[in-house]
């Protein structure tokens, strides 16, 4: 499992992250004190730093600088400083993101994955996931199963990759809506009935048709 | 300065001289002198008094004339000090010093107030970085105990959000100081960010969105210009009409010295004679005096400001019941490309 640490002063929301973030899948742990952050950050060597700016004793700007010096790990800066100025510098002083508070939760995760697919080249995260009837490629959008394969668009790939990591829950239409928006596939209404209605073609063309069922009113629900 | 004004000032001097000429005549006829001498003696007094006042007028008129010219010249009026020289007559003297400590003086006090403007500015700064930490955290909370009710929560926080935000540029607009930075800068990106920030009201007022032809680079701070946006896609959203599908258009152009953004909705847009004044603080129209709207006449006057400190120029178009567009104007002068 990957390692995140979050170097936060503030209690509680370092300890509302840890939740969300183990909730993910991660491994999280964090800093209690704040005397000797940087030996403490390169002791613990994580996958990835969440790196406040703002901390005692020390400038987070400044701790990046230093880790960078020596090792390779993501770091993420999250701070409530938004000037351009703050950012160009932490960018400049090695920090592989920046991310000003209040964040969005989404946005957060979706850095942490992408920066960790980046910098763990040893685990080589798999192209393919296992969705038990069917096998999404993520590498070329397809969906197989029994040796037949099938593109999708990048759309329709999103919506299932988001039921599938949602499965047998039910899914409002916002909440594909804002799933695609995030990763800025900016669709309405229609087009996402249009992308739902091609992705159950698609599904039935598997003879997975019943998997995607619709809840009038509701949403819809990717059954197991 | 006119002579006829300056001599006014000279006549109770000329008129003594007068009387003092005709007390040396009066005096003169006692005596058996030439007539030569009894015409002599006036008509030199009277000589030497023309050319030294003469001599006086000139010198005064250079200085006045030179310091009124400057002063209606000078945009900045109180540098009037530091440009004209002080004059060798004592009054001209007197005045040139007076104006001077008057000057140093009002600079103290101007600058006093700057301080304390720039004081509250870092202070509400440093206020508005505070007030990020417990909603940063209460929207981890909300993450970690998704329900109906922190739903809601978190609508309302989103609010605060942008009303802090609409705080923290105002406190950057209203000061002389470089508070921007300028760089070279996708105009997707800003329009993805500014988009996604505002997804929320865009998908639950169920709009869809038309971008295209934005991949073009401009020379701005992206932070301030994302939050331009913002305030104008927030707009666009609150002000549609309810009966047919609400649509948002945004798209640029490259002109030859500038490319210019378009942000185009269909809503119900502004009436006629209000156009002018958006962009006015405080102005709220018709529009925004409507129930629900809630419309503080900030956002715009605000988008106007930065706008102006940056170097953009914004411009609204609408025709009511039809839609409004806004188009930012950035330049693309060659002298920005440096940075």
């Amino acid at each position: 499992m990957q390692k995140i640490l979050i170097v936060e002063d503030d209690e509680k929301l370092r300890n509302e992250l840890k939740i969300f973030l183990e909730k993910n899948g991660y491994e999280v742990e964090s800093l209690e004190t704040f005397n000797n952050t940087i030996e403490d950050i390169l002791n613990i060597n994580p996958d990835l730093v969440l790196l406040d700016i703002n901390l005692p004793n020390v400038d987070g700007q400044y701790v990046c600088k230093e880790i960078r010096k020596i090792s390779n790990m993501g770091i993420i800066i999250v701070t409530s400083r938004d000037s351009e100025i703050d950012e160009l510098l932490s960018i400049n002083y090695g920090a592989d993101h920046y991310i000003t508070k209040p964040y969005n939760i989404q946005i957060l995760l979706a850095k942490i994955a992408s920066l960790l697919r980046r910098t763990d080249l040893s685990a080589e995260t798999s192209d393919k996931i296992d969705a038990k009837d069917f096998i999404i490629n993520t590498s070329n959008s397809t969906i197989e199963k029994q040796g037949k394969v099938i593109e999708l668009t990048k759309n329709e790939y999103k919506i299932l990759k988001y039921l599938v990591q949602n499965r047998e829950k039910i899914v409002s239409r916002e909440e594909i809506m804002d799933c695609l928006w995030e990763t800025e596939s900016f669709i309405d209404d229609n087009t996402l009935t249009v992308n739902i209605t091609r992705l159950r073609n698609k599904l039935e063309e598997l003879n997975l048709k019943e998997l995607l069922e619709t809840r009038r009113g509701q949403g819809y629900i990717l059954r197991k | 300065m006119k002579f006829k004004n300056f001599f006014k000032d000279k006549i109770i001097t000329t008129t003594l001289l007068l009387f003092a000429i005709l007390a040396i005549e009066i005096f003169l006829i006692a005596y058996p002198i030439a007539n030569f001498i009894r015409i002599y003696i006036p008509i030199i007094i009277i000589v030497l008094y023309i050319i030294g006042i003469t001599i006086e007028y000139l010198a005064k008129k250079q200085f006045y004339t030179n310091l009124i010219m400057t002063l209606e010249e000078l945009e900045d009026k109180y540098l009037i000090t530091e440009i004209v020289k002080s004059p060798n007559f004592i009054e001209g003297k007197i005045l040139s010093n007076s104006l001077q400590q008057i000057n140093k003086s009002m600079i103290e006090n101007v600058n006093k107030y700057k301080y304390m403007l720039e004081d509250y500015k870092e202070y509400i700064e440093l206020w508005i970085h505070e007030i990020k930490m417990p909603i940063a955290t209460s929207k981890m909370v909300i993450e970690n105990n998704k329900n109906e009710v922190t739903k809601s929560i978190d609508e309302e926080l989103e609010k605060i959000e942008n009303y802090i935000e609409q705080a923290l540029f105002y406190a950057r607009s209203s000061t002389v100081e470089k508070d921007y930075y300028i760089r070279k800068t996708s105009l997707q990106n800003i329009v993805n960010e500014s988009i996604k920030k505002n997804k929320n009201i865009l998908i639950a007022e169920k709009i869809s969105l038309n971008i295209h032809d934005i991949e073009k680079e401009v020379n701005t701070d992206s932070k301030w210009i994302v939050f331009i946006l913002n305030q104008i896609i927030q707009n666009s959203a609150k002000y549609m009409k309810s009966e047919e599908p609400s649509q948002i258009e945004i798209y640029a152009k490259q002109a030859k010295e500038n490319v210019i953004l378009y942000i185009k909705d269909n809503g119900i847009g502004i009436k006629k004679g209000e156009i002018t004044r958006v962009f006015e603080k405080g102005f709220t129209g018709t529009n925004g005096r409507e129930a629900n709207k809630k419309s503080t006449g900030i956002g715009l006057y605000l988008c106007k400001k930065l706008c102006d400190k940056l170097g953009i120029s914004i411009e609204l178009n609408s025709v009511q019941n039809e839609g409004t567009e806004v188009r930012l104007v950035f330049p693309k002068g060659s002298y920005v490309d440096i940075t």
